[in-house]
């Protein structure tokens, strides 16, 4: 479960609030979708729920584990993939992972099963030996997504986990999203595409300029559509009320 | 022209990470202010530095040759030393921004024309050389100035001597390296040719360091000079013959109000403007096709081995020991940080340790040098070592630049559940490991020239672990407290990295101030051990304990 009440940020070099007030519960064996405009605060708000950024307001529980208070639990209790999968070129795959397990503490037997598991379904187990520098984007974000899977995480936080994958593994990903919820786990992540949200949420947030313009479930979502209108066309006008409140 | 201008703005911005115009609405940051401040009084305190050992060399050189009326030399010697030096530190910049990242790859989809892309990157790297070229003769036509009271139009030539002459250098750099990396291509191993070529510039570097050690030592022997300077089978008129830009402004500059000075001028700029010249107009095609492939890898597929595979390598370590494991594979696998890191502790000792072997009988059988010796190894000897391991030990740049390598990852390193003190103790580590290595090295090969006895070695080694540890610490301290977050290439964050410039000039003070102490006061070995063992294992400890706590709170409050 994740918690996340009045959350707020300002980054140190600008004066505009990236997150402002913002509070989002998300229950066992959910799936949760975080959608906005570009520069909405999506990743904002998942740094702040992971412990890359401190907030100036609010709290974070993990699995009712408060993140200030006691960081290292909350985060163990989170698998994270991140939004810019440039990192540990210098290293090899297998590497990576080794040290991922090492860090959340994976037994032998786990990781060796749940990486041939989640490198297998992605196709990049033949490419473990290999530098992640010279993985393609898609590549690199398997290799995130399996890494952040060895704990075997109660919260699966992803952010835009499907820019640059196929299709193919684009629908493993959104399976396996499934497969965790379904099996009373937290899953929680951010895109752009109301048609991937669609598709896949329990429960979603619209935000713009760090504020929630819609919070409910799927159905409530639809129910304020019009008999003609599609969601996509609902989003565009959440977002843009959202623009001429601001300006 | 419009392309190349901004190109080369670009590359500017890019190689020096100039800071970018407020943002409207910025908050005044007090702190940002002080560290520009701090900063700025970094580079006074470099550029000091560097004028006073451009000034004193050049004082030197003068004090030697105006005895006998050859203080015209003076101005030779400093063209000389002006292409040297830019040759040395241009062959670096060059090679370590050779290709900066996939930006360039980019450039290469745009409607660039090769010559642009290539004219532009060799324009922003001349104008810091120039900047060198400028500074190190400025010193001398000052000091030259002054002495001699020359025509006005001294300075003018001076000036524009000092723009021309990293031209060339520039040239004969990119000249060897375009070549070399075309090749690489074909062997499709551009990290290894990068090390190559790295190792080519550094002993480029150490070599004219070398040379000119010895040139100054040569200046206090008259008889040397007025056999090597003087005449028709002159050094100089060797030099003349071999590197004309020198000679050249050799000339321009001895009678500076004639038409000789003029015309000498002019052929300077024409010689040294054809070197880029040629460069840019026959190379510029090989160097955009060079690009390409830049950050190819080979992949190994795995095939049926998988399995194997992954039994054979996914095995549980301590968290601790893979982060470890970590910090030492992302610095020795980025060429450009082993290079100007840990590589240093082999390198120096390698090209000392042969100067060594090959003079030591001749060096220890000087009669002069007796007396010194026995001085040395009555204990003065294992201070001798116990700096030169501290300075090995702390010359690698590990700790001070540790945050700062790790920026683009860092977003992900702060969601994993380890504690801050933890992750950067792990950098502590990997640098003190590095200290052990280099003080061993530093006091190894000292006690072998000097021939000191187990006694003094093992207090001479227990002395730089401790200093060494010290001041990997403070380096580490540093970077925590301002660390360089973001750049375009790696090696910014560690070549240009104010707490390398720092920590190498505390490193440098520590062991020179240190040192200079120990041998006035003529310091007993108990003396020794306890300012240069205890002491700084003291203060060592008392760094550490705070360490954690500062580390998480400054961790926390990085915005990545
Ligand atoms: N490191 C930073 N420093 C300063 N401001 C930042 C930083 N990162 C983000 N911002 C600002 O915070 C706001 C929210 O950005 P954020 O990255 O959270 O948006 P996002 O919803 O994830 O957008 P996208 O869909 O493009 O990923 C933006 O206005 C952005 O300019
Ligand atoms: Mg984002």
């Amino acid at each position: 479960m994740i918690e996340l009440s009045g959350i707020s940020k300002t980054y140190a070099k600008s004066a505009v609030k990236a997150v402002d007030g913002l509070s989002v519960t998300v229950k066992d064996g959910e799936i949760f979708g975080f959608l906005g405009p570009n520069g909405a605060g999506k990743t904002t708000t998942i740094k702040a729920l992971t412990g890359v950024l401190k907030a100036d307001e609010g709290s974070v529980r993990i699995d009712g584990v408060d993140l200030t208070a006691e960081p290292i639990a909350a985060k163990r209790r989170i698998g994270y993939v991140t939004d810019n999968p440039e990192l540990f070129a210098r290293l090899k795959a297998a590497e990576y992972l080794n040290f991922v397990a090492d860090i959340y503490g994976v037994g032998d037997a786990d990781r060796r099963e749940r990486t041939a598991r989640y490198a297998g379904l992605f196709g990049i187990k033949d490419a473990l030996a290999a530098s992640i520098g010279s993985f393609s984007h898609g590549m690199k974000q398997k290799l995130l997504v399996t890494a952040s899977l060895l704990h075997d995480p109660a919260n699966w936080i992803l952010d835009e986990p499907m820019v640059g994958l196929d299709p193919k593994s684009a629908f493993n990903l959104k399976e396996l999203m499934r497969e965790r919820a379904a099996a009373g786990k937290t899953v929680f992540f951010s895109t752009h595409v109301m048609e991937v949200a669609e598709k896949l949420c329990d429960r979603l947030a619209i935000i713009n300029r760090g504020k929630i313009v819609f919070i409910g479930a799927l159905a409530e979502l639809k129910a304020l559509r019009g008999a003609d209108g599609s969601l996509e066309k609902l989003f565009l006008e959440l977002v843009d009320e959202g623009e001429g409140a601001q300006a | 022209m419009k392309v190349f201008l901004s190109l080369t703005g670009l590359y500017l911005k890019s190689f020096y990470n100039l800071p970018a115009k407020a943002a409207k609405g910025a908050k005044f940051d007090p702190k940002t202010a002080l560290k520009t401040l701090g900063i700025g009084l970094l580079v006074l305190l470099v550029v000091g530095q560097m004028g006073f050992i451009f000034g004193a060399s050049n004082m030197a050189t003068y004090e030697a040759l105006a005895p006998l009326g050859l203080q015209g030399i003076v101005l030779l010697n400093v063209a000389v030393i002006a292409t040297v030096l830019t040759l040395a530190i241009g062959f670096l910049t060059a090679l370590s921004t050779y290709f900066m990242n996939d930006m360039e790859l980019q450039f290469l989809a745009m409607p660039i024309k090769p010559r642009e892309l290539f004219a532009a990157k060799f324009a922003a790297i001349y104008l810091s050389e120039a900047a060198i070229s400028v500074f190190f003769v400025a010193t001398a036509l000052v000091i030259f100035g002054i002495k001699e009271a020359p025509h006005p139009l001294f300075y003018i030539w001076g000036f524009k001597a000092a723009l021309l002459l990293p031209l060339p250098a520039l040239a004969i750099s990119y000249l060897i390296q375009i070549p070399l990396m075309g090749f690489a291509r074909f062997l499709k191993n551009k990290q290894a040719i990068l090390l190559i070529g790295g190792v080519i510039g550094l002993v480029m570097a150490l070599g004219f360091n070398i040379y000119y050690q010895t040139m100054l030592g040569r200046l206090q022997d008259p008889a040397w000079i007025a056999a090597n300077m003087a005449g028709p089978d002159a050094l100089l008129t060797k030099l003349g013959r071999s590197y004309p830009p020198a000679y050249l402004t050799w000339r321009a500059l001895s009678a500076p109000a004639s038409w000789d000075a003029v015309l000498s001028l002019l052929g300077l700029a024409a010689v040294c403007v054809a070197g880029p010249a040629l460069v840019i107009l026959g190379l510029s095609g090989r160097y955009a096709k060079s690009l390409v492939g830049f950050n190819e890898s080979h992949i190994k597929k795995l095939g049926a081995g998988a399995d194997a595979f992954l039994r054979a390598k996914l095995v549980k370590r301590p968290a601790f020991l893979s982060l470890v494991a970590r910090e030492l594979r992302m610095m020795n696998r980025e060429p450009m940080y082993m290079l100007n890191g840990p590589f240093i502790i082999v390198l120096m000792p390698v090209i000392l340790g042969i100067m060594v072997v090959v003079q030591r009988d001749a060096f220890l059988g000087d009669p002069d040098m007796a007396g010194l010796l026995a001085m040395m190894q009555g204990g003065a000897g294992a201070i001798v070592a116990a700096l030169s391991g501290v300075f090995l030990g702390s010359a690698t740049s590990i700790t001070c630049t540790s945050l700062s390598r790790d920026a683009k990852a860092l977003p992900y390193l702060k969601s994993l559940p380890i504690s801050a003190g933890r992750y950067m103790l792990a950098k502590l580590v990997h640098g003190l490991a590095f200290a052990a290595f280099g003080s061993a090295m530093g006091v190894g090969l000292v006690a072998y020239a000097l021939r000191l006895g187990l006694g003094d070695i093992a207090a001479a080694f227990g002395a730089a672990l401790a200093m060494g540890a010290l001041l990997n610490l403070g380096g580490l301290w540093l970077d925590t407290a301002n660390p360089r977050l973001r750049w375009d290439n790696p090696i910014a964050a560690m070549k240009q990295n104010p707490n390398a410039v720092i920590a190498i000039f505390g490193a440098m003070g520590l062991a020179g101030g240190g040192g200079y102490l120990a041998f006035t006061t003529g310091m007993s070995t108990g003396a020794f051990a306890l300012w240069f063992g205890l002491v700084p294992a003291a203060a060592f400890v008392a760094l550490l304990l705070p360490y954690p706590r500062y580390a998480a709170r400054r961790l926390a409050a990085i915005e990545v």
